[in-house]
């Protein structure tokens, strides 16, 4: 067992969980893995034909965000390396997890009811005992109040 | 010996002389025996030739009414009816069909008269109006249904257009045996109202897209409008606007936002910034300046085809038009995001790097290829309306000629056409064809007929504002196949839109009108998408707010432009 595991997606909500990563990564000198997962379901209603297209065209979009990330962790002095994934986010993170095992999984943790996150808070749970159930990683649930930071711009991220 | 030689010859020779009588009397036989016919035509209320009447002619019989001949009308509402021989001392013509009241006129005494001579006459002109039956509300309710299943996402596009064609040929089908009244149309009627160019000048278009979206192009403009501006982003912005904006105008709008929102994210986060202040403004500027040609959006192939409208007389009436909204545009998209684009931060080193790595264009050998065969299209288009040249048989002629000339993997290309939004648009003209069969198309043309009078003004300002009004909250795609009847009325009654002005006012509403709101273009839909995978979420509210003012300003403008051009 080895590594964090950090999922994010980019934008506004990743950055509680990948500055909780430098963090946990600076303490424990781990590895902070950045997973980004590149699904397609919003392509549902439209453009079937354009989906072998448009997956490498977000998977090249993935990279430059773990880029981003890694360049973060890199200044905090951590460690980081990319891992892109395609499908479900919930089932790629679980795989992912009983295939690496890493010791440290971060979650990012909605902020108020209603808010668009990768879980709400009821399933939030469930999942991480899915996780403890896959690799017996500790789960660390990390939100915008647990780190300092610069109050987000109001027009460009509603 | 020679006796026999003079009789066979006397014998062909007498042979010859009846053959040639024969052919003589035969032809005097054709002019005796010639049937007089009736001819004539057939309008609706609203003066549009009406297809597929029966036209009968009915004789009294001791005092039994008898169908004694029959025809139907074609296309422009003609028909031309034999009249048996000898002819009726008194007649009558009876007029059928469904969805419209039955009627029945005599034929003048005069007429008859010239009948029995062997003249064929002219009928007067013959209006019919339209009876509502429950078949009407049938197809009414399926095509609300549609709607609404579009509009809220419930069933996919085609599966919903789809699943609402079946429906009525189901209950024409199966329902009009019983029930009678509740036959809509049959399927070879139903199939009529397909429109062949717009599905072809679609998948001709599709296959050329398919190459050129392979080649790398997008990434080369996106990172060279990023050099040009040397990270200035009084510059970028326009230049990537622009760039959506030209690409739009020649490939679908879903398509060119499928390819310019990756690669804007990554321009924003080198950038670091939010890349919704680039993603917005480029999603406005491809809904506006895809109206500038026939080939630019779904809606404007539909006008261009109904309408008769060429690609010249979009370029010619519209464009110009449309440069101004976008001047508009780039005016209100700068003004509304200037805190972010104006704000002082550092980018990536590491970031541009890979921007540098990734603009390049990764096949060359086809880009040229279909640059030189996109130039000859644009020539056809152009140049071929001479000749009477189709835009679908331009589309398909580039098409071709440029996977010969590439050669690709042909099930690889055949793949790329996107069949879903075939099959859709083929369902939705069956759809739409129903609600146009029993005449609400019809009833909703009279209503606004009479609301507008004979203002061309008034006209142009409705037609523009609720097209754009509507657009924001319904699919534009059957909004607009619905209303094309409409217009081609509002056209003929209205003096001066013989210019065929009101479908430019259609195409400026239908299309900007998807500015207004989320779910008012499938291109915005595609952009929140993508850009809630780079972890920006845009909100409805969000787009209503932004949306809106883009909405008032791009349509104004250009229906100012329409009003200076035409009136």
């Amino acid at each position: 067992m080895s590594g964090i595991l950090c999922a994010i997606r980019g934008g506004p909500s990743s950055r509680p969980t990948i500055a909780t990563s430098i963090q946990l990564a600076q303490e424990t000198g781990e590895t902070i893995y950045f997973l980004y997962v590149v699904n397609l379901d919003f392509l549902t209603h439209s453009s079937s034909s354009k989906t072998n297209h448009i997956s490498q065209e977000i998977h090249d979009m993935g990279e430059f965000i773990l880029l981003s990330a890694q360049e973060q962790a890199s200044e905090g002095g951590a460690k980081a390396e990319g891992v892109i994934r395609e499908g479900q986010v919930v089932e790629e993170i679980i795989s992912y997890c009983e295939e690496q095992s890493p010791i440290y999984v971060i979650l990012g943790q909605p902020e108020e009811e209603g808010e668009d996150n990768l879980l709400s808070l009821e399933r939030l749970q469930t999942f991480a005992d899915r996780i403890n159930g896959a690799c017996q990683a500790q789960v660390i649930f990390s939100s915008e109040k647990d780190i300092p930071h610069e109050k987000d711009q109001d027009e460009p991220n509603p | 010996m020679v006796k026999t030689k003079l009789a066979g010859t006397i014998l062909v020779i007498l042979a010859l002389a009846f053959f040639l009588v024969s052919l003589e009397n035969a032809s005097a036989a054709d002019v005796k025996t010639e049937i007089p016919y009736i001819f004539g035509k057939i309008q609706d209320s609203q003066l549009q030739p009406v297809k597929g009447v029966e036209v009968s002619l009915i004789t009294e019989n001791d005092s039994v009414f008898e169908s004694r001949q029959s025809t139907l009308t074609q296309a422009d509402g003609s028909y031309a009816l034999k009249i048996p021989i000898p002819v009726p001392e008194k007649a009558e013509l009876l007029f059928s069909r469904p969805h419209f009241q039955q009627k029945i006129n005599s034929i003048p005494a005069a007429d008859l008269k010239q009948l029995e001579l062997g003249n064929s006459v002219s009928f007067p002109l013959v209006t019919l109006d339209r009876e509502i039956t429950p078949a009407f509300w049938i197809a009414v309710i399926i095509f609300v249904v549609v709607l609404i299943l579009i509009a809220t996402g419930f069933l996919h596009n085609t599966l919903a257009a789809f699943a609402g064609a079946s429906a009525l040929l189901a209950i024409s089908y199966l329902g009009s045996p019983f029930l009678p009244d509740l036959y809509i149309f049959n399927f070879p009627q139903a199939i009529t109202y397909i429109d062949w160019n717009v599905i072809f000048l679609i998948m001709g278009m599709m296959m050329v897209i398919a190459v050129i979206e392979n080649t790398g192009i997008f990434h080369w403009l996106s990172y060279h409008a990023y050099r040009i501006s040397g990270g200035k982003m009084i510059i970028l912005l326009p230049v990537l606007m622009l760039i959506t904006g030209i690409s739009s105008a020649f490939l679908d709008n879903v398509t060119t936002m499928l390819l310019m929102t990756p690669i804007t994210v990554q321009i924003a986060l080198a950038l670091n910034i939010s890349p919704l202040v680039l993603l917005i403004p480029e999603v406005f500027a491809s809904n506006v300046i895809g109206v500038s040609t026939l080939i630019g959006t779904p809606t404007n192939i539909l006008i261009g085809s109904f309408g008769n409208i060429t690609f010249n007389d979009f370029l010619t009436n519209l464009t110009p038009g449309v440069f101004l909204a976008f001047l508009g545009l780039v005016g209100y998209s700068w003004f509304t995001f200037r805190k972010e684009l104006t704000e002082e931060k550092p980018g990536s080193p590491l970031l541009l790097e890979k921007l540098g790595e990734r603009g390049k264009i990764t096949n060359p050998e086809n880009l040229k290829k279909a640059g030189w065969i996109g130039a000859g299209m644009m020539l056809l288009f152009v140049f071929g309306e001479q000749v009477h040249l189709l835009p679908s048989v331009t589309a398909l002629i580039g098409a071709s000629a440029l996977l010969i000339w590439i050669r690709p993997d042909i099930e690889e290309m055949i793949g790329a056409v996107d069949w879903t939004t075939l099959v859709f648009f083929m369902s939705l003209f069956i759809v739409v064809g129903a609600i146009q069969e029993v005449g609400l198309i019809s009833a909703i043309a009279e209503m606004i007929g009479d609301l507008i009078g004979q203002n061309l003004v008034l006209a142009m300002v409705v037609v523009t504002w609720f097209s754009a009004i509507l657009s924001m909250v319904i699919a534009n795609i059957p909004f607009t196949a619905a209303m094309l009847p409409v217009i081609a009325y509002l056209t003929l009654i209205v003096p001066g839109a013989d210019s065929k002005v009101l479908f430019y006012c259609l195409s400026i509403g239908a299309a900007m009108g998807g500015n207004g709101s989320l779910i008012g273009a499938s291109a915005n839909m595609i952009t929140a998408g993508i850009a809630e995978r780079a972890g920006y979420r845009i909100t409805y509210k969000y787009f209503l707010k932004k949306g809106l003012p883009a909405l008032i300003i791009t349509v104004t403008i250009s229906l100012l432009w329409l009003l200076i051009r035409f009136t």
